[in-house]
């Protein structure tokens, strides 16, 4: 019983990577669907961009509040603004916006290309000659590779203004020794920290949710395994990789731990 | 046309084919019946090589397609035209890019020229109307139509699969479509049409093949299938009674 469920996961692991593998080649290969391409970048990023906004602010003004209030009790309230800065660039900013992305556009993702398996949409691709994973998995993972970067990068400003807010109108900090901790921070190594991770979630997001998309069964109970299935491996793979990168960049960057 | 070879297919550990033979000439009109969960779509998607089987041979138009990759299978494909179930509208594009798709996909016409295509072939359904409205905004007769239009602007197959074209569908919309159906085969090209319905079956084809647990348990035209006694094939021929009676008894209400 055991022996044919490790051969099915085993199979299903080496169908992802092709999948992730050809899907990411597509880029390279003709045709180029560069009109779906643009369509998933406005759907991922223009339609995530408010989510995003709301989430970091909010989440920039609790941690500004936390640390204001653990720091004031130590006397070290001028360092707020470095660790705000550092744990968003590096850390918060990027797994916070891949899990926002992971929850709205990995399962739109999902249910979209579900729905199409279960319509014989896609099999309508492969009659008319058309290869799915051009098609359909090439664009997202594109339009995620961009998206969750760009994203990263206005959500982490968001970000640090939301800690400067709580910082200098609520904690009644000096708003020059805020900046100036932020400007600190945005040395090469914390910048290349945070600036690498969310190409690597964004491909992960992409594949994972194009994946579970197009291996959808069984109606629409299967879609809705489908679409939660993208979402939760999506979520664990975020946090796996994060730490596994966290390690590896802080290696190749010279920290020392 | 379509020959299949001791064909064997199943679905994890479900089997649904089970060393299944025949063969379809192109000009036929083949209905494959049996009820719902007996392999009657999965016969179509083996034909368009959508799936492999797990043993036996499958050949189309003199080629053994089982081992063929996806790009080797392009030009098998474009001999046949596949309309599925309920039509596989693509979702986000609306009727004239549902017929278009194909002609802006291969052919290097300009859109002027695409437009006037798609036009005379809605026109041939009667859909010119509906060229700019979108797949939900479509009743399930207009789907079929729509779909049955983009298959044959994709090429000039030399036959045509449908599946389930009409279920979900009310007895006028059925009957256009069996019409259409009819109408398209008239140049001698011929078609499988996938069933459950026996009097859409006894409509359009001349010969007819029933499954039953995963073998064909009836394989003959109209005369031998008034001769049948295969139980399972009996029941089917009841409902055509039943749909006989109720539509004499319809049509003498209105008289």
């Amino acid at each position: 019983m055991a022996k044919p469920r490790i051969k099915e996961l085993l199979s299903e692991l080496q169908q992802f990577y092709v999948l992730s593998f050809d899907g990411l080649l597509g880029v390279v290969r003709k045709p180029f669907y560069s009109k779906d391409t643009f369509e998933q970048m406005d759907y991922a990023g223009a339609g995530s961009f408010v989510i995003i906004l709301l989430v970091s602010l909010f989440i920039g003004m609790a941690l500004s509040l936390q640390l204001s209030a653990e720091l004031s009790r130590l006397g070290l309230k001028m360092y707020t603004g470095k660790i705000v800065g550092l744990s968003i660039i590096r850390e918060i900013g990027p797994v916070l916006t891949a899990l926002v992305f992971a929850g709205r556009v990995g399962s739109g993702m999902a249910s979209e290309l579900g729905s199409m398996i279960l319509g014989h949409q896609v099999d309508t691709l492969r009659v008319f000659g058309v290869d799915p994973v051009k098609k359909l998995v090439t664009p997202r993972v594109v339009s995620s590779i961009i998206m969750v970067p760009a994203l990263t990068v206005i959500g982490d400003a968001v970000s640090l203004f939301g800690g400067y807010f709580i910082a200098v109108f609520v904690s009644h900090q000096s708003a020059a020794v805020y900046w100036t901790s932020i400007r600190d921070v945005f040395e090469i190594e914390n910048v290349v920290a945070g600036a690498v991770k969310p190409f690597i979630f964004g491909y992960l997001i992409a594949c994972i949710s194009c994946y579970m998309g197009l291996s959808t069964r069984g109606g629409a109970i299967g879609l809705r395994q489908t679409t939660t299935r993208a979402v939760v491996a999506s979520f664990i793979m975020i946090i796996v990789s994060d730490f596994m990168l966290t390690r590896i960049l802080l290696y190749l960057l010279g920290f020392s731990v | 046309m379509i020959v299949f070879d001791k064909v064997g297919f199943s679905y994890g550990s479900r089997p649904v084919l089970k060393d299944v033979n025949f063969s379809i000439q192109a000009d036929e009109r083949v209905a494959i019946l049996g009820e719902s969960g007996e392999g009657k779509t999965t016969v179509l998607k083996l034909i368009m090589g959508l799936q492999k089987p797990d043993s036996g041979r499958i050949w189309i138009d003199g080629e053994d397609i089982t081992d063929k990759s996806e790009p080797e299978l392009r030009e098998t494909r474009l001999k046949l035209s596949i309309v599925f179930q309920e039509g596989a509208l693509f979702d986000s594009l609306n009727v004239k890019e549902n017929v278009a798709f194909c002609l802006r996909e291969y052919s290097r016409m300009s859109e002027k020229e695409i437009d006037q295509k798609v036009r005379e072939l809605l026109g041939r359904v009667g859909m010119e109307d509906a060229i700019d409205l979108m797949p939900e905004e479509l009743s399930g007769g207009m789907h079929r139509r729509v779909a049955i239009v983009r298959s044959l602007a994709a090429c000039e197959p030399k036959m045509f699969l449908y599946d389930e074209p009409t279920s979900g569908l009310d007895p006028v919309n059925a009957h256009n479509i069996c019409s259409l159906i009819l109408d398209l085969s008239r140049d001698g090209r011929g078609f499988v049409i996938v069933t459950h319905k026996m009097m859409d079956a006894i409509k359009v084809a001349d010969r007819f093949i029933f499954f039953k647990n995963g073998v064909v348990i009836f394989d003959g035209n109209e005369e031998d299938l008034i001769k049948t006694l295969v139980p399972e094939v009996l029941v089917f021929m009841s409902d055509l009674n039943f749909d006989f009676k109720s539509s004499m008894d319809v049509e003498k209400q209105e008289g």
